[in-house]
């Protein structure tokens, strides 16, 4: 039996939590099955993935290639498990088990019924098993196949609050996600036509020989694919969709949009950019340098744009386009320690982009209040929730300790290494900007007293208001708050926090073995090995 | 040596698989009316199927249903049309979501135009914050 | 009687319209058309009965439970039978691999395990036509509950 799973754990990683998920809305009425499902589906990733790391790290050594139905490769479908697929494994989940977590007992107040929160965990999982797809897919096809089930579901976790802003903020994610895709298809259809192959390692071969009768064809494809994924990532110009998606989607909703869903299309733009047209390609079309300027631009706007926003998860969304630049940053710079930092730095964002969003839904949630001016002396009141908040945030700006200044530490490193240092003095400068609008936060929740006269006032406003929304977008009587009272979330919430608070820790203080699968994973894709 | 015209006439299917995405795109783009955006959508997609489809076509085949008794047969690549499927369906589903979200905005706005739906949104907001302030 | 010759007219085809539906299902492997197609067709005949015969006759002939049932485990069918290949000891999916008898080429049963599985995904796609047509018709319902 042992035997069985472990020779097919690549599929079962992916078909467990497909199946997981499209089975749920048959137990929509039971609530407690449902959530118990979701989180044993999620530990049974995390096991698994934890198991076939296991697998290829002691048993094999190289990549193991598993072959779906038994066929061959330029035939059949291949799943490849190397160092990238399980370090973005890990990340995807390490991160949406806790976010799993967060929402047991408390969904039903964000999304309404309980045929809508069977319907989220659904596109939850679904996105979660699509992601660990994207992961191991080593076929252009199947992976356009998993980022549309991936778009799909998140449009879909987007909307599941079911106001009309969010169905908004839904539609037009849902074009420009769809524009994207066909982007993405035909840049896949020219590399079929060019190559005849949609493996990636035989597309890979068939390019790097008709590269240079076609060049022009190839270059359309480069140029289809990296719009494509860009736009679906939110790379600074095309981030336009981002914050309104992020922001009004239920806040564990946010933090798995925010935390994973991106880098899911990043992990395939890296994928097509790495492993199909591979590094000389990437040189000669010059993509490195349109990465790394397009991530400089990101890291600086993204933050100056985060820097006046009042609603607290318009500005961690706005927080998450300028984090993304990091990331296009270290894959733009092509070098060994830069790849190695922006790997990590993917992962150590996912898990506290997370954190973020989790701690300050819970904030919301609680007080009622969404705006940061309004949240002055929440910290002595919900001391967990703004402790992990706090940590975040730290992690996020890069203090050592944390897990964002390994990344740094990494990606400077590797930006040296070129020799340009532009790079190095805007990663810096982003950090400090970074600081610049979360540090307010931070102030705001810990050190500020609340005004008050001003205070009693607003805070029945807000009794008042919250009570009129949940009214408004909460048809279930019963489950609508009568009274604010502001304190810390419940024990499957606060094991949810401490778990990612630790992923932060653990990353930030013991990096050695992820960042030693981060470097094996940047030397594969730079074919140094 | 061919001249580009007769690159293009030989070539016809993928020149109008780029003429359609591009008029796809325009109307996504431009057009502020949500059905229309969504048609522009599903125009995109076809122009994707169309580059496919031309890619799998060998002049002079058949339908690539194994005939067992005539081994000289030349088929049509199966596999592109097989992808398009899955394209198809893909792009079913984007539409019946995006027709439930219309129908969800036309209910709470009574319009389709992104512009108007804009900006009754903000004056709503306007009036919530001038409420509270 | 504005609508007699085409109920009278549906009553006689539909049934047709989904015994075709099908057809093409089950003979996906060795013709045109699949189980997408049938199941389309499948979901079209009944979406067209919904239209002529009022939603509300169409509602109570197929519940919602019904729906949920067949849409959730026409996916899990699909994955019971790729473990077929599994449960033999050679991969996902695996159809002549795991020794299913392949049959005669050109006879209906000739795909091994193809017949079954397009079997799961025609009733998927089926059923999620039917509920897409129910979720576009009657969107207040569930905002209304």
């Amino acid at each position: 039996m042992t035997a069985v799973i472990a020779d097919n754990l690549p599929a079962f990683v992916i078909i467990v939590p497909l199946f997981a998920g499209v089975v749920l809305p048959v137990f929509a009425r039971r609530q407690r099955l449902v959530e118990g499902l979701v989180v044993l589906a999620e530990a049974a990733g995390l096991a698994g993935v934890g198991f076939l790391a296991y697998i290829v790290f002691t048993h094999r050594g190289t990549d193991w290639v598993y072959q779906m139905g038994g066929w061959p490769a330029p035939w059949g479908i291949e799943l490849t498990v190397n160092s990238l697929a399980v370090f973005f494994l890990f990340a995807v989940m390490a991160v949406s088990l806790p976010i799993a977590l967060f929402t047991m007992g408390n969904l039903k107040d964000e999304v309404g019924s309980n045929k809508r929160t069977a319907r989220f965990y659904t596109l939850f999982l679904l996105l979660v098993g699509s992601l660990a797809g994207m992961a191991l897919a080593n076929d252009l096809f199947n992976t356009y196949v998993l980022v549309e089930v991936a778009t799909l579901s998140c449009c879909g976790l987007v909307s599941s609050r079911g106001t009309p802003r969010a169905a908004e903020a839904a539609f037009t994610y849902l074009v420009l996600a769809t524009l994207a895709s066909s982007l993405v298809v035909i840049g896949i259809g020219f590399i079929y036509v060019t190559t005849g192959h949609l493996n990636m390692g035989f597309a890979s071969q068939g390019l790097a020989q008709a590269w240079q009768d076609r060049p022009h064809v190839v270059w359309l494809a480069i140029s289809f694919v990296l719009v494509g994924f860009g736009l679906k990532s939110a790379l600074f110009p095309l981030h336009v969709w981002l914050p309104d998606a992020h922001s009004s989607a239920p806040s564990p909703a946010s933090a798995v949009l925010s935390g994973l869903a991106v880098k899911g299309y990043m992990i395939c733009l890296l994928k097509f950019l790495y492993v199909v047209f591979g590094p000389a390609l990437m040189k000669e079309f010059s993509v490195d340098r349109i990465l790394v300027l397009a991530g400089m631009a990101a890291i600086i706007c993204g933050a100056v744009m985060a820097l006046p926003q009042d609603d607290l998860k318009r500005r961690l969304a706005f927080s998450t386009v300028s984090q993304v630049g990091y990331i296009y940053l270290g894959f733009g710079l092509m070098d060994e320690n830069g790849l190695a930092g922006a790997l990590f730095y993917l992962a150590s964002h996912a898990a506290i982009k997370s954190t973020l969003f989790l701690s300050a839904g819970a904030m919301i949630a609680s007080a009622g209040k969404k705006k940061i001016s309004e949240m002055a002396g929440i910290g002595r009141k919900m001391p967990l929730t703004a402790a992990a908040f706090t940590a975040a945030s730290l992690g996020l700006i890069g203090i050592p300790m944390f897990s964002g200044f390994i990344g740094k530490w990494y990606l400077i490193a590797g930006s040296l290494d070129t020799g340009d240092f532009l790079p190095t003095v805007i990663i810096i400068a982003g950090s400090v900007l970074c600081a610049a609008y979360l540090f307010p936060v931070i102030r705001a929740m810990w050190f500020e007293t609340p005004q008050k006269a001003k205070q009693e006032s607003t805070v029945q406003q807000e009794c008042k208001t919250a009570v009129q929304h949940a009214a408004e977008h909460m048809p279930a009587g019963p489950g609508v708050p009568r009274e604010v009272r502001v304190k810390d979330p419940g024990a499957a919430q606060k094991l949810a926090l401490i778990l990612l608070t630790a992923v932060i820790f653990v990353l930030g203080v013991v990096p050695g073995p992820f960042i030693e699968l981060a470097r094996s994973a940047a030397a594969e894709l730079l074919m140094l090995r | 040596m061919k001249t580009l015209l007769e690159k293009l006439i030989v070539n016809y299917p993928y020149f109008f698989a780029m003429v359609l995405f591009s008029i796809g795109v325009m109307t996504v783009l431009t057009r502020s009316n949500l059905f229309k955006k969504l048609l522009g959508i599903n125009i995109m997609g076809s122009a994707g199927y169309i580059l496919f489809i031309a890619a799998g076509n060998i002049r002079g085949g058949t339908d690539p249903i194994l005939h067992q008794s005539d081994p000289g047969t030349v088929y049509v690549n199966p596999l592109p049309s097989a992808l398009m499927l899955t394209g198809i369906v893909v792009s079913v589903s984007v539409t019946a979501f995006a027709l439930s979200l219309i129908i969800r905005l036309y209910k709470e706005y009574g319009t389709t135009d992104a512009r108007r739906i804009a900006r009754m949104r903000n004056e709503v907001t306007k009036s919530d914050s001038s409420d509270r302030g | 009687m504005r609508d007699f010759i085409l109920k009278r007219v549906a009553a006689v085809i539909l049934p047709f319209v989904c015994v075709y539906g099908f057809y093409v299902i089950f003979h996906g492997h060795i013709s045109a058309g699949g189980s997408f197609a049938g199941g389309i067709i499948v979901g079209l005949s009944y979406i067209a009965f919904s239209t002529i015969y009022g939603i509300k006759k169409g509602r109570a002939k197929m519940p919602d439970k019904v729906l949920t049932w067949a849409e959730s485990f026409g996916t899990l069918w699909y994955g019971i039978m790729g473990m077929v290949g599994i449960s033999r000891g050679v991969p996902f999916l695996a159809n002549k691999l795991a020794g299913v008898d392949l049959g005669v080429p050109g006879a209906l049963f000739s795909g091994g395990l193809i017949f079954y599985i397009g079997l799961g995904v025609g009733i998927r796609v089926a059923s999620t036509m039917i509920t897409i047509f129910f979720t576009l018709m009657e969107d207040d319902r569930e905002n209304a509950a």
